[in-house]
């Protein structure tokens, strides 16, 4: 009982330092087309990536402070939203992520298919 | 009247405006409110009917206590850095540990023993130990903390040729010695210092006095310094244990130091002189006999154990390099 209850914290810790990088990077893929937080949150968790609002809205800040993101506030069905979008540096910084994401990818595949040997 | 639904998201965004950092308050609050009502509206359409108290009062239970939403927007501020970390908490077990509780037991409690109210002295020698710990804690904190802050750089700073030499297995155990001579060596200095400084007798309640030759007062000085250098000799051996030539030299210097006020103090004969009200005149001359022999024997004993020491440290000297390092990784 002792020892699934650490398992599981310890997943969860190991989750959550493996969600950590992918949430920038996904919602920095999300706000090449502009976009109010709800509205990223809506869209990241229809695409199975739920991102909660404690994480999300610091996140968006950091982001912006780091000028990765620009922001205006704006009337959209009577109610005032700030509009969140990758600024110039931003487009380039996520190229360059998703070139590095994709060496990431392929070599972890690479370390996923290779025969396990197991020495006693 | 029970609190409408504008009223629990009033109260809500107040509790967490109160921690968020100024500058930032009102535009995090609004669109944190935006956020809020956008998922209600959701959550009604959903329904298909307005959300009651105990539906608003859940989503915002779900988002999370004010303090854990502002928390998210406030910068990270560490008072000491995880590099600094190790370094912190190894002065912190020293100074608390090893010199602090030492020189309190020896200072503050040793008087409890001898008191006429020992409640009372053990109840003070808590509360000056409580003070004095917190005291030292808030020092060392505060120091490191502006080492961080302002010197960071010198844990970056470093070069792996300079990095102490792996200790040979026999080692281990010269390294505890170290740490303990330095240890005593503090105890003893701090001793010496306070106790016979410009003293000429020590008396005890009940009358008892012991009368100190003048031979006390000339070597206090010599003492003092040749007691805190082979402190800060075994200190430095410590944290320094490859550096056998420069400790053996020093060491030998000391030993000489020692054996040279042994052969003065040797001279005198007299060293104490003991009175107490309630002994005779024959009896006091008996006491003072025995503690001056005891310290006769102590001084005779000197002399063997510092040759023993300047051999051993010449040969340490001379033989200079440690033979092996220990083992440190194990490929199997």
């Amino acid at each position: 009982m002792h020892n699934n209850g650490t398992n599981s914290e310890l997943f969860d810790n190991l989750r959550l330092e493996l969600r950590r990088g992918c949430l920038v990077v996904a919602v920095l893929v999300q706000l090449r087309t502009e976009l109010y937080g709800y509205a990223i949150r809506k869209a990241l968790t229809d695409q199975g990536l739920a991102i909660d609002e404690n994480t999300l809205y610091p996140l968006l800040r950091r982001l912006e402070s780091q000028g990765l993101l620009v922001s205006q506030w704006r009337e959209d069905a009577k109610r005032n939203k700030r509009f969140y979008r990758l600024s110039p540096v931003g487009e380039e910084v996520l190229t360059d992520l998703l070139e590095e994401w994709q060496r990431m990818n392929s070599a972890l595949g690479r370390i996923l298919a290779a025969p396990v040997n197991r020495t006693e | 009247m029970p609190p409408t639904k504008d009223d629990l998201i009033d109260r809500y965004l107040h509790a967490v405006k109160f921690w968020l950092p100024k500058a930032q308050q009102q535009d995090l609050l609004a669109e944190l409110a935006e956020d809020l009502h956008s998922q209600i509206e959701e959550r009604e359409a959903a329904l298909g009917h307005p959300l009651d108290e105990a539906d608003l009062a859940a989503i915002l239970k779900r988002r999370g206590s004010p303090t854990r939403v502002a928390s998210g927007f406030i910068p990270e501020h560490r008072l000491i850095s995880p590099a600094m970390l190790p370094v912190y908490k190894l002065v912190l077990r020293i100074v608390l540990l090893w010199v602090l509780a030492p020189l309190f037991v020896f200072i503050f409690l040793a008087p409890v023993f001898s008191s006429g109210h020992p409640g009372r002295a053990l109840l003070e020698f808590f509360v000056e130990a409580w003070r004095a710990g917190f005291m030292v804690v808030g020092i060392v904190t505060v120091v490191f903390a502006a080492i961080d802050r302002y010197h960071a750089k010198w844990v970056d700073d470093w070069d792996p040729r300079k990095l102490p030499r792996v200790p040979v297995a026999h080692q281990t155990s010269v390294r505890r010695t170290d740490f303990a001579g330095f240890i005593t060596g503090i105890a003893a200095f701090v001793f010496w210092a306070c106790l016979m400084w410009q003293r000429s007798e020590i008396a005890f309640e009940g009358g008892l006095r012991i009368g100190l030759n003048a031979i006390w007062s000339q070597i206090y000085w010599p003492v003092l310094g040749v007691t805190l250098a082979r402190a800060l000799v075994d200190g430095f051996s410590f944290l320094r244990p490859a550096s056998t030539r420069v400790s053996s030299g020093i060491r030998i210097g000391l030993d000489v130091a020692v054996i040279l006020m042994a052969g003065v103090l040797l001279k005198v004969g007299n060293w104490v002189a003991i009175a107490a009200p309630n002994l005779s005149a024959a009896d006091m001359t008996k006491v003072t006999a025995w503690v001056n022999g005891v310290i006769q024997v102590s001084l005779i004993c000197a002399f063997p154990i510092m040759l023993f020491d300047l051999v051993r440290q010449l040969r340490l000297m001379l033989r200079g390099k440690p033979s092996q390092p220990a083992a440190i990784l194990t490929v199997s």
